[in-house]
């Protein structure tokens, strides 16, 4: 109590030099509440991203360890290396389905391409003969093989039907059109990201068969095309050999006389009419061509857009209405459309992702296929940023905290030197040297917890702005890129309320980390400043005993040192 | 007992400065009674302020004996000597040692808290004539009065001796009278046994026995059964 009393007067008393120490503690503790904050804040918005971004993996060959498998590096034996390629091709679609129905796997979509003709008027863009004629590009590839160039309409396939000997089953390249049938919105990457986005009319509807498609507004453009009409496309596969131009689009296909009948899809067997439903425009279709292109196909611009269950039906027609020969090499041929499927598996996050790596392993997924995701490097580039503010706070925190109890130490120091004096007569009247040192540390502890006080609500105030400003930039980037996809897929983009409704069964997940709309998401900025002070509370707390321990240590020890006859006699 | 309440027997204090070792008390002997007013005179570094020092529980002999009260203090530990120091021993320095940041009032009090048995620190501060200065702080009392509070301050404990190191030293002839008056009433009135250190040999009159200390050593020891009001001397 004495000692309570006496601290209090010292204190009252002396009011400079505590008022000295005061603004010491408090701009640490303000310093230490905003690096605390900004960590936090850090923190949070890593939490943030993770929920929001998802990780997409595929499960592809591991043609590495095909090499390995196969005597390394060095020069194998080659026969046995295309025979376990033959052996381990690409999963299917209804292999992958299996593996896709795990608890992991938040969402598995697919996509498939193929390439068609064009037929008729129709040309695609950049066929470098827009004439109405079957000029055949032909050129010899480095490699020897004989590669046709897309020609003139109809001549897709041109001249040279070696064209799809390059690589059987890889028939992609070679047409006029590369058409993509997506099993939902998800696997439009372009889409996705923003970098394409509808610019007139509408989205297909992408679960039904109709034979709806998207077409880029280059191609629109170059043929005069507009939302409403159709356009035919042709089995590049038919042999063209003896096919003709015919202007109306109508060319008879010799080979497939008697199964013209049979197709629904278009006017005789290999040809398939699509209506467009929507143009859309590709940011990047401008930047993609400095590879040498085979085929007319590679350019984004002639990237057409159906729903999968279109396209699988022009696959199951091109099917059923097979016509398989020998060509002039003896290499067996089919008419019959081949696709490629890719597809990706989505994740919640990281952890899911590598409990899905080894699920497929106890489902028995072959070692010679592997589970990779490109994004998931990205994502965790991404974060590094944050982690960098989080470290960088911290390291702030422990330099400010460094720097602070060495300044409290030696002012503590100085104080007691001076108060030498008042420590001799104290002990000579005869109070002890524990109570005169338990009296000096009160004065410490009551100076610096008020100091804290005031600097962590000075700290706070700074610091809420500070880190609502780094979270809602987090957020706000976030709700960038969702409403820069709903407005890529043509539907007006009024915030995250209006996405509930209109999105698709997929469109949900993207969106949960925001809550239902705006009501929800400003509760969630507040929970995160409430959060975030009681946190900085504790921890301030405990830098503030931290340190008053600390520099009142210097104190104690000093006083027990004096000895008051050493100190009076000095004086004297 | 009386006669023997404070003892000092062959009490030797060693300083070890250096290569050569110094004996400030070299072999120190005599005896004090209660309630009288006792002066320790001699030159500057025969030792006076050495003896008050063990006496105040501040220093401890290097041999000898100390009895205060018929207690051995010269045996005590550390913690004891504090204890003697707080409950025991009044001390008044030649420099006040008042604490700056208290009152004159707060420094008496700083006293009083820490004894049990101690007396009001006002009446204390009115019977040394200061009832109207207790609100003031150190440095706006003149020397006299800062005197007036350390002495206020010593007997406030209710000790068994009051110790005055040189109390006129830093104090003009008036004034260090009048603190010499004090002292003595001190010691008619409340019966306190005063020792007081000075190197004025003019005021030896006053005292009930005056101890003569040169070199470490008692010289003489003179009682005197009537001394003389402190307001019939000059110096």
């Amino acid at each position: 109590m004495l000692v309570i009393i006496n601290a209090f007067k010292s204190i009252s008393r002396s009011k400079g030099r505590n008022i000295l120490i005061g603004i010491i503690v408090l701009a640490i503790a303000a310093s230490s509440c905003i690096a605390l904050a900004i960590r936090n804040a850090a923190d949070d918005a890593e939490a943030v991203g993770l929920e929001s971004v998802s990780i997409t993996g595929t499960i592809s060959v591991d043609r590495q360890k095909l090499i390995e498998e196969n005597g390394g590096g060095g020069r194998g034996d080659m026969s046995q290396m295309r025979e376990l390629m033959e052996r381990y091709k690409d999963l299917e679609l209804d292999e992958l389905l299996i593996y896709s129905d795990s608890a992991y796997v938040k969402d598995f979509n697919y996509s498939s391409s193929t390439a068609l003709n064009a037929t008729g008027e129709l040309k695609a863009y950049g066929s470098e003969d827009n004439a109405d004629n079957d000029s055949d590009n032909v050129f010899v590839s480095p490699e020897g093989g004989m590669v046709a160039r897309g020609g003139g309409p109809g001549g897709g396939g041109g001249g040279m039907r070696g064209g799809r000997a390059i690589m059987v089953g890889r028939a992609l390249t070679i047409g006029d059109f590369t058409v993509t049938g997506y099993s939902s919105e998800e696997a439009m990457t372009k889409f996705m990201n923003s970098t394409a986005s509808i610019k007139e009319g509408e989205m297909f509807d992408i679960a039904s068969d109709d034979m709806t498609c998207l077409i880029s507004d280059v191609l629109a453009y170059t043929n005069g095309l507009s939302v409403g009409d159709s356009i035919v496309l042709a089995n590049p596969n038919y042999d063209s050999d003896d096919e003709d131009i015919d202007e109306n689009g109508d060319d008879e296909d010799i080979a497939n006389e008697d199964n013209a009948e049979d197709n629904a899809y278009g006017e005789n067997a290999g040809e398939y009419t699509f209506t467009i439903v929507g143009i859309y425009t590709d940011t990047s279709s401008g930047e993609v061509n400095d590879m040498p292109m085979f085929s007319t196909a590679q350019d984004p611009a002639n990237l057409i857009c159906v729903s999968y269950p279109s396209l699988s039906a022009v696959i199951e027609n091109s099917i059923e209405n097979e016509i398989t020969g020998t060509d002039d090499w003896g290499t067996e041929t089919t008419t019959a459309l081949t696709d490629t499927l890719s597809s990706s598996f989505i994740f919640a996050d990281k952890g899911d992702y590598d409990s899905f790596t080894e699920e497929l392993t106890a489902k028995g997924l072959s070692e010679y296929y592997v589970l990779t995701s490109s994004n998931l490097n990205n994502y965790e580039s991404s974060v590094i940023p944050l982690r960098n503010l989080s470290a960088f706070a911290t390291t702030m925190l422990f330099i400010i905290l460094a720097i602070g109890a060495v300044i409290l130490v030696v002012i503590n120091v100085f104080n007691i030197r001076e108060r030498k004096y008042e420590v001799g007569v104290l002990t000579a009247i005869g109070i002890k040297k524990g109570k005169v040192a338990m009296q000096f540390v009160t004065e410490l502890l009551c100076v610096t917890l008020s100091a804290i006080i005031i600097g962590t609500v000075v700290g706070a105030v700074i610091s809420v702005p500070v880190s609502n400003n780094l979270l809602a930039t987090q957020i706000e980037r976030a709700e960038d890129e969702a409403l820069n996809q709903a407005q890529s897929f043509g539907r007006p983009g009024g915030g995250p309320i209006s996405f509930d409704g209109g999105g698709g069964g997929g469109r949900v997940m993207s969106f949960s980390s925001f809550g239902g709309g705006e009501n929800e998401r400003i509760s969630y900025l507040e929970t995160v400043n409430a959060s975030v002070n009681l946190m900085i509370l504790a921890q301030l707390i405990l830098i503030g005993i931290g340190l008053t321990l600390v520099s009142s240590l210097a104190a104690v020890i000093f006083v027990m040192r004096y000895e008051p006859l050493k100190i009076l006699a000095n004086r004297a | 007992m009386n006669e023997n309440y404070v003892t000092f027997t062959d009490v030797v204090r060693e300083y070890r400065t250096g290569s050569v070792p110094v004996r400030a008390a070299n072999g120190i002997t005599f005896n004090l009674q209660k309630g009288k007013l006792n002066i320790i005179v001699g030159p500057s570094g025969a030792g006076k302020t050495t003896v008050l020092n063990i006496l105040g529980g501040m220093d401890s002999a290097t041999s000898g004996k100390v009895t205060v009260d018929g207690r051995d203090i010269s045996r005590l530990s550390k913690r004891e000597i504090c204890t003697y120091r707080r409950d025991d021993v009044g001390f008044v320095f030649q420099f006040y040692n008042l604490i700056p940041n208290l009152t004159a009032l707060e420094n008496v009090e700083l006293a009083s808290q820490i004894r049990k048995d101690a007396f009001d620190p006002r009446t204390v501060l009115e019977d040394v004539g200061l009832g109207h200065r207790l609100g003031n702080f150190p440095a706006q009392l003149s020397g006299g009065e800062q005197q007036r509070v350390a002495i206020a301050r010593a007997i406030a404990k209710n000790p068994k001796l009051l110790l005055c190191d040189e109390p006129t030293g830093a104090l003009d002839y008036e004034t260090g009278k009048s603190i010499l008056q004090l002292l003595q009433d001190v010691c008619r009135i409340k019966g306190v046994t005063v020792v007081v250190i000075t190197h004025n040999s003019a005021v030896m009159p006053i005292a009930d026995r005056v101890i003569k200390i040169k070199s470490g050593k008692v010289k003489a020891i003179l009682h005197n059964d009537n001394p003389t009001p402190v307001s019939d001397i000059e110096w």
